[in-house]
């Protein structure tokens, strides 16, 4: 009885907040994707013919899907003012683990392709699970944690193959999830998929009380705990999340590269947390979006395509980027001084002074 | 607070934008304008920034000039498939005429290649390949495995009595690099007075490489002869034996001619470099894909040649064979 009382007091309090800063963190997704729509129309200027043609944008939507579901994992953490650098590890590790099982049952077919998804999923928890037991319970560092991980998991990855790929992918996995088409379309099955998850956890994110939950602990950890929010287990299943998905990641790789590709990945992490941040999710936790990380992740990816097309070396990619990337944070932390300050009231004025000289 | 916030907005629109300007001005000058039968052609680096390619770059650039095409060149920063994908089904979307290529990875590279083949760009793979490469237009590289068994010649006229041997790779399913590595290791293992300590792989990470070498010489003192794989190897694997202190008791011989890697020999921590021709490859690559453009057959496997550069010859013959920095 007590604990449902607690329940609800949790819900309207971390409510009222939440409002008001999901608010605000709406702005800054529309901040970003209006940054998205200017990149979008300036490319589309410079190489009308090519750059918004559907056979162009079909290759970018194909190529950010990876990102995207691991993007979901990281956003989770992220609000949980938490960080997970192991995913591009994780996945390859997973990605390793599937392989040999599938290399295992023979290689072809949907039965071996089935047990070869179902494994990476699995050992990508089990990393996950990993992850948050260290920083739940052991409170060891997130950063700490998970640049552990990152390290042992590639290096297991090694010991079991010898560093050798591992290039025995089913056919089957390779031709519709790696480059098929959802039926009758020319939209890549890879990402379809990569949309329904994203769709899903949006909903667990900001509809359900798990969603709920993972922004409390965000906001203070403390204050969670003491209204009966069980943190530690919320943070375990939320590391588990981030690490099943980077599994499911790995399946992913091996149907879309056909090998394990054991020294790729190597800025997977990165480039997903900056993803995150870009897209407004606050890397001191308690805000946050699905949909920012979204358009976070397009921002890097339409720009190396459009530079690219245009003829310019992709390292002004990065520079863009990088400076995308701080300007997000800048705002971020803008807002959170004001928001200390009890200036929200204030903050809504200039959301509404802003729109209106916008039109 | 509020104009704050907004100016935020606006300077960071304002830099995408100026960024993304500038990005147009600086092709525009030698790309789009010319005849319509002029050829385009993208070049795309195993690695940006690395001599060995910035090299075959130049010979590309130079071929381009003399046969009056228009060459792009692209790199992702680090040898990763996964990075080289995207940027591959990027120039494929620019629609070139045709594209050269070192791929990273023979398994990973193929069906976005295959997918540039039939769009109708004409694929030109130079260095590395891929698996069944029938797409391809054609193949032009080193004679990997004849490199592999000069390396191994070169140890052996170091050190006529034999001894401990090792070899300092990047990564496993290198297609070059795996030649290399089998015609050493055949060579070596013809030879009872060498005793072959296998591969170590570095990650084409210098200081992972000179880690490497010093665990290897903790573990085994009397190494004679180190091969490595190419330039961060042998970069890192003198790094390594100087580390260890023995410069003079180890010989190094390394694959590729470097800026880094001459001046190594020159201080005497390499003893022998086996240089390519990535020049040469370049311009062979361009002269291939005009041909193919034009409708002309096309030689489909071209294999070049190695030169082996020690002490003696640098400054003479060799010289020619050391790699550029810039063109």
């Amino acid at each position: 009885m007590t604990q449902s009382n607690v329940t609800t007091s949790v819900n309207t309090e971390t409510s009222n907040q939440r409002n008001a800063l999901t608010r605000l963190a709406s702005i800054q997704s529309l901040q970003i994707a209006l940054v998205l729509l200017v990149i979008f129309l300036v490319f589309s200027l410079l190489a009308p013919t090519i750059f918004p043609q559907w056979s162009n944008l079909r290759q970018i939507v194909q190529n950010v899907a990876i990102l995207a579901v691991l993007g979901i994992g990281m956003t989770f953490v992220i609000i949980t003012a938490g960080i997970d650098l192991s995913v591009g590890s994780v996945l390859v590790f997973s990605g390793v683990v599937s392989a040999k099982a599938m290399q295992a049952l023979g290689s072809q077919g949907w039965g071996t392709a089935l047990v070869g998804v179902i494994v990476a999923i699995g050992v990508g928890l089990l990393w996950g699970l990993l992850n948050g037991f260290l920083v739940a319970k052991a409170k060891v560092p997130a950063l700490i944690v998970t640049l552990g991980t990152l390290g042992a998991a590639l290096g297991l990855a090694q010991v079991i193959t010898n560093g050798v790929d591992i290039r025995a992918v089913p056919k089957e996995l390779s031709d519709t999830v790696g480059y098929g088409n959802v039926w009758g379309t020319t939209i890549p099955l890879i990402t379809l998929i990569a949309l329904i998850l994203v769709v899903i956890f949006a909903v667990v994110l900001h509809k359900t009380k798990f969603g709920l939950h993972t922004y409390a602990i965000g906001s203070s950890e403390e204050a969670a705990r003491r209204v009966g929010v069980k943190v530690d287990r919320h943070l375990i299943a939320v590391y588990a999340l981030s690490g099943g998905l980077a599994g499911f990641g790995g399946i992913l790789s091996l149907s879309q590269f056909g090998t394990t590709a054991i020294a790729g990945q190597s800025q997977t992490n990165l480039n997903v947390i900056a993803a995150v941040v870009i897209g407004g999710t606050s890397i001191f936790g308690g805000v946050g979006t699905i949909f920012g990380t979204m358009l976070g992740l397009f921002i890097p990816a339409v720009l190396q395509n459009g530079f690219v097309i245009v003829g310019l070396q992709p390292f002004w990619q990065q520079v863009a980027v990088g400076t995308v990337l701080v300007a997000a944070v800048f705002v971020d932390q803008r807002r959170r001084n004001a928001a200390t300050r009890g200036a929200s009231a204030k903050a809504k004025n200039s959301l509404t002074a802003l729109w209106s000289k916008k039109q | 607070m509020k104009s704050n916030r907004h100016l935020v907005f606006l300077t960071t629109i304002g830099a995408v934008a100026a960024l993304s300007l500038s990005a147009c001005a600086a092709p525009s000058g030698d790309g789009s304008v010319g005849e319509p039968d002029e050829f385009n052609l993208t070049f795309i680096q195993g690695l940006a920034g690395e001599e060995f390619y910035i090299t075959m770059q130049c010979g590309v650039e130079a071929e381009a000039n003399k046969l009056g095409v228009n060459v792009n060149t692209q790199g992702a920063a680090k040898w990763d498939s996964t990075l080289q994908k995207p940027l591959v089904d990027s120039v494929v979307a620019s629609k070139p005429d045709a594209i050269l290529i070192a791929p990273n990875d023979v398994t990973a590279m193929r069906a976005p290649l295959q997918a540039a083949a039939d769009a109708g760009i004409k694929v030109i793979l130079v260095d590395t390949t891929v698996e069944d490469p029938s797409f391809a237009t054609a193949e032009i590289s080193s004679d990997n495995t004849g490199g592999g068994l000069a390396g191994f010649d070169a140890i052996k006229e170091l050190n006529p009595d034999g001894g401990k041997v090792l070899i300092i790779g990047t990564d496993p399913g290198v297609s070059t690099t795996d030649a290399r590595i089998a015609g050493f290791e055949e060579a070596v293992k013809a030879d009872d007075s060498f005793e072959y300590l296998g591969v170590q792989w570095s990650r084409n990470d210098p200081a992972e490489a000179a880690k490497l070498v010093n665990a290897a010489l903790a573990k085994d003192p009397d190494i004679v002869g180190i091969f490595a794989i190419n330039i961060n190897a042998a970069e890192g694997s003198a790094t390594g034996v100087r580390q260890a202190g023995k410069e003079g008791s180890v010989n190094v011989v390394s694959f590729d001619a470097g800026a880094a890697q001459v001046q190594a020999l020159r201080d005497g921590i390499i003893q022998a470099l086996v240089a390519q021709q990535p020049a040469l490859i370049g311009s062979e690559g361009v002269a291939a894909a005009v041909s193919a453009l034009k409708g002309e057959s096309v030689e489909k496997k071209t294999q070049t040649g190695f030169q082996v550069l020690t002490l003696d010859n640098i400054d003479t013959t060799g010289q020619d064979y050391i790699y550029k920095s810039s063109c």
